[in-house]
């Protein structure tokens, strides 16, 4: 029974919760309903148990899509994190004009398209005679296929998505930056700290509830990727991943078996596998926070 | 850094020289790659792209050349009409329908306010693409295919936007909203004239974010709207980037760089403003 | 001319015959018509859009919207379609997607509607074309439209330093291979890398000549490959590695390598020619395209693909068939062959003097005779996509050294079979 004096909260709330629940929730449920059956979008679904579930966690694909994930995040989260710092310590390190200047000019990679990325960065890496082997050359390095060397193919993706997401982490870093009382960095300077050493004891510590957000989204969009290296390895539903799977990735792989295989059922039990994963991820995140500030 | 440590003073010299260096540097490897790609649309045409990285543009002519040819030939236009609207419409959907629910879980407690609000967090979760069929085939049957409703409202209940809005207004003082109250403000007053006011910055940023997503939003547009009249820029660009098409590879450069033009424009425009709610949004997670 | 009237004549009488009822019943027929994107640009549009003018002015009361696809869009949005009941009522799609669309029921089956067609109108197309589309007697669910045959695009001016006879086309694998380690010796890329994508590894391949070895058994679930003439390919890869540039046949590195007189060979299909004539006029490449040499001299490498127009099932499948019917015929076929320069699958207008004059049409015309389908048997089953991703793992390991040509053949083979039994 509804208390009246609550009604105003929920008639607030109603749009939301009702668009949530028919175009999100409903949704998910139905997407669970399937991943239990074959199904093909067209003909009616039928049941098949766990079926979906285990010609998955069986298929040498998902094997190698959760290891690229798996590698991909350990490397790029804290790469791009740290390159976002770098540039964040850069850009705090100007004032006025140069300062804005420079904080627009590293933004702007993160307003472009990525298809636009993807096919530039293409460009860049072609073997021999792109860009950057004509810079390798100029340093008597030999010619590296990026795209096309497997155990290369991840780092250039990696390149890219630094190159895509620093920015966007930089603004947030910037801020939490500019948000530290100057009497810290006085105070250690008069205890002789070096500038390295205020950056250890002083920025990072202060800083870690900006570091937080940025790893946890940046986490979470990681677990997810898939336009990048899609468009770098020009993949299409019939074909993807790159050359001996390189660059496959969980939601590669779930696209492709909706779309190329024609596989729905099989996609979504994919989704839910991955929804696991990344719901381990998130909570070991929250357990590591809750756990620190106990501390 | 050692060098720093060890004589603070040729410290700072050293380090006031290393951060022109590094900032310029990085604004290279940050510019070059835009450049690269203006370049290739201003160009003769019949040059090579690839193996030989022009520094300038050769051809203003056979640039605006191309890209009257792309505005007039196809329905570019249009597909900036309809995106325009598609981000517009969605900006507006997901900042009132979000903040009005961002208001009540944020600042008030109800039976269920702890239960709606995990479920919605749990749900950013969920990969898009588990959704994007079901979600589809309900869009389907409500008839929606091809029209602007099917674009837009199934998107409006952002998890997203409701978590920034709602890590932003937990920070609006309770007095002031205890204040109002007792002047005799009803509860949608409050919404309205003092909630909303205070969280612009907020509103300002999730419009932001959602005019990035829904410009670049490729797969939903493809198959909610296949017909021409409901194409997004989006869907004009996938025309040219097929891998065999008759295209020269200028003009399909043309036309993607035609894509990226209102983003740019969008963000030359209110770079202060994208850049102080994206930093907001970080700082007070 | 005299076809297109018999036509049109007949659908006329049917529509006569049945009455002020239908007629007034087709006013609300409004077909949807997918396209691939280029087919719905520019000339291209312009001349679909006189068939459609055509069509609909022998059909009074039917409208037809036109709507260009890129290549996986067109495939997703015709699954979606199917899920959704709204098909686009014609649409075009590759050979090697029917079997998925099949499966979901987007292509309807138009073998009754084909065999009450005209025995003149079923001649006019390419007998292997027809063959693709109709995996089981009674059943038939396309009509093939245009297509390609592997070219080998040859850079002239490489070749001419290098000290090459431009005048003929090399006959035979040995002498294309000798020709290729003179253009290196001479300082230039022979080949771009053929290792890399599926159907330059497929165009390769068929020069061992035997179609019956090559795509897939899905009675078994088995390769057709075999062991030696996979080892013979892969050593071809292993033995141009040191040749080629290291770009695939799909790079625009590849390109600009041949438009800057660095690469003597490109093979691949008739797409890249408006990329090369361009250059002709700008920059004075000179080029011409010839077809794959074979092992042995008279037979030739390469492969074919069609697109397909296909129709749904539903109440517009029967004047959604005139209407595809209607575009693949010959004359229109000829109209677009002449403007676009591209080869199709009516054979009748091949034929046409004024289209066979054409020399990208005259090669691909002969291209196509020895080309192997790039994925056979279609209309199946879908293939795999762990199926391509093997043969282009393996042909590039091979071609790196990391294994023998042997070895790479046997251990990819194990591989397929695995893929399509697992």
């Amino acid at each position: 029974m509804l208390k009246r004096k609550y009604l105003p909260h929920y008639l607030m709330v109603a749009p939301f919760m009702v668009l949530f629940t028919v175009f999100f929730l409903y949704p998910i449920v139905s997407g669970f309903f399937y991943s239990f059956h074959k199904w093909n979008a067209a003909q009616p679904a039928v049941f098949i148990g766990l079926d979906n579930y285990r010609t998955i966690l069986g298929s040498r694909d998902f094997e190698k899509a959760m290891w690229n994930l798996a590698t991909y995040i350990v490397i790029t989260v804290p790469l791009g994190i740290g390159t976002a710092f770098g540039l964040a310590v850069l850009v705090d390190s100007f004032t006025g004009r140069w300062a804005a200047f420079f904080r627009s000019v590293f933004f702007l990679p993160v307003v472009l398209p990525a298809f636009l990325a993807a096919t530039i960065w293409r460009w860049i890496y072609t073997p021999n005679f792109g860009l950057l082997n004509m810079i390798f050359g100029w340093f008597g390095l030999p010619s590296v296929n990026f795209l096309n060397d497997t155990g290369v193919m991840l780092y250039s993706l990696i390149a890219v998505d630094v190159w895509v997401s620093a920015g966007f982490n930089m603004v947030i870093i910037l801020a939490g930056l500019k948000n530290i009382p100057q009497e810290l960095y006085e105070a250690a300077r008069l205890d002789g700290a070096t500038r390295f050493q205020q950056l250890i004891h002083v920025t990072i510590p202060m800083m870690s509830p900006v570091l937080f957000f940025v790893l946890t989204y940046g986490l979470i969009s990681a677990l997810q990727v898939f336009d990048v290296p899609w468009l770098l390895t020009g993949s299409s539903f019939s074909n993807y991943g790159g050359r001996r799977g390189a660059l496959l990735f969980p939601v590669m792989d779930m696209m492709g078996r909706g779309f190329g295989g024609v596989k729905f059922g099989e996609a979504a039990a994919y989704g839910f596998l991955l929804t696991i994963v990344i719901m381990t991820v998130t909570a070991g995140m929250f357990t590591i926070r809750a756990w620190r500030e106990r501390k | 850094m050692t060098d720093i440590a060890a004589t603070p003073r040729t410290g700072i010299e050293v380090w006031s020289i290393l951060r022109w260096v590094l900032a310029i540097l990085a604004t290279i490897i940050a510019v070059l790659p835009i450049w690269w790609m203006i370049n290739v649309v201003f160009s003769v045409p019949g040059e090579p792209v690839v193996i030989n990285p022009r520094l300038w543009p050769t051809s203003l002519s056979s640039g605006l050349g191309k890209i009257h040819m792309i505005l007039t030939e196809t329905e570019y236009l249009r597909a900036y009409v309809v995106s325009l609207l598609y981000a517009l419409l969605t900006i507006a959907g997901v900042t009132l329908i979000g903040s009005m629910a961002a208001f009540e879980f944020a600042l008030f407690d109800f039976p269920g306010r702890r239960l709606l609000f995990s479920l919605v967090m749990l749900s950013l979760m969920v990969p898009v693409a588990v959704t994007i069929i079901p979600t589809y085939l309900l869009t389907a049957e409500l008839g929606w295919l091809n029209t602007m409703q099917g674009l837009v409202v199934p998107g409006l209940s952002s998890a997203f936007g409701l978590f920034l809005l709602v890590q932003f207004m937990r920070s609006i003082p309770r007095d002031m909203i205890e204040a109002a109250r007792l002047d005799g403000a009803s509860h949608f007053d409050i919404y309205w004239h003092i909630v909303l006011p205070l969280s612009r910055n907020a509103l300002i940023t999730l419009a932001i974010l959602t005019f990035m997503k829904t410009w670049g939003n490729y797969m939903w547009p493809l198959i909610v709207a296949p017909r021409p009249e409901m194409y997004t820029v989006g869907q004009v660009v996938g025309l040219f980037n097929s891998p065999y098409s008759h295209q020269t590879v200028d003009v399909v450069m043309t036309a993607n760089l035609l894509a990226a033009v209102p983003p740019l424009i969008f963000f030359l425009i209110f770079q202060r403003k994208i850049v102080e709610g994206i930093a907001m949004s970080g700082s007070k997670g | 001319m005299k076809m297109k009237t018999t036509l049109t004549n007949g659908v006329a009488a049917l529509a006569l015959a049945t009455g002020i009822g239908a007629a007034s019943q087709a006013g609300a027929q409004e077909l949807q018509y997918w396209v691939y994107s280029d087919f719905a640009q520019g000339d291209a549009l312009a001349l679909q859009q006189e068939f459609i003018a055509e069509f609909v002015k022998d059909h009074p009361g039917v409208s037809i919207t036109i709507t260009g696809k890129g290549d996986d869009d067109l495939t997703a949005g015709q699954v979606a379609g199917a899920a959704s009941g709204t098909l686009p009522d014609i649409f075009m799609n590759a050979t090697s997607v029917g079997a998925q669309l099949v499966s979901v029921g987007a292509l309807a089956n138009i073998h009754d509607q084909w065999m009450a067609m005209p025995q003149e109108y079923r001649d006019q197309f390419d007998a292997d074309a027809i063959a693709t589309c109709q995996p089981k007697p009674d059943e038939m669910y396309c009509i093939p439209y245009t297509g390609f045959g592997s070219l080998l695009f040859r850079n002239l001016t490489v070749l001419e330093k290098a000290g090459i006879d431009t005048s003929k086309a090399p006959a035979t694998w040995d002498e294309w291979f000798a020709q290729m380690q003179t253009i290196k010796e001479a300082g230039f890329y022979a080949m771009p890398d053929e290792s890399l994508v599926f159907n330059s590894i497929a165009a390769i391949y068929a020069m061992n000549g035997n179609p019956a070895e090559w795509g897939i058994d899905w009675d078994t679930k088995t390769t057709r490959i075999t062991p030696e003439a996979m080892a013979a390919t892969l050593q071809k890869f292993i033995d141009i590695k040191p040749l080629d540039s290291g770009t695939s046949r799909n790079d625009q590195a590849t390109k600009d390598l041949f438009i800057t007189n660095q690469l003597a060979y490109h093979e691949t299909g008739p797409w890249v020619d408006p990329t090369y004539r361009q250059a002709a006029a700008e920059s004075g490449l000179k080029y011409d395209f010839v077809l794959v040499p074979g092992l042995t001299e008279g037979s030739h490498g390469g492969i074919k693909s069609y697109e397909i127009i296909g129709v749904a099932p539903g109440p517009n499948q029967e004047i959604a068939f005139q209407f595809a019917a209607y575009v693949a015929e010959k004359n229109q076929m000829l109209r677009w062959a002449k403007l676009l320069s591209r080869y199709n699958a009516n054979a009748a207008a091949m034929a046409d003097p004024e289209v066979a004059s054409l020399p990208l049409i005259s090669v691909s015309v002969e291209a196509v005779k020895d080309a192997f389908d790039t994925q056979p048997p279609y209309f199946v089953q879908p293939v795999p996509s762990c199926y391509t991703s093997t043969v282009i793992d393996f042909a590039s390991a091979a071609a790196d050294g990391e294994m023998s040509a042997e070895e790479g053949a046997a251990e990819m083979i194990a591989e397929l079979n695995a893929c399509l039994q697992g």
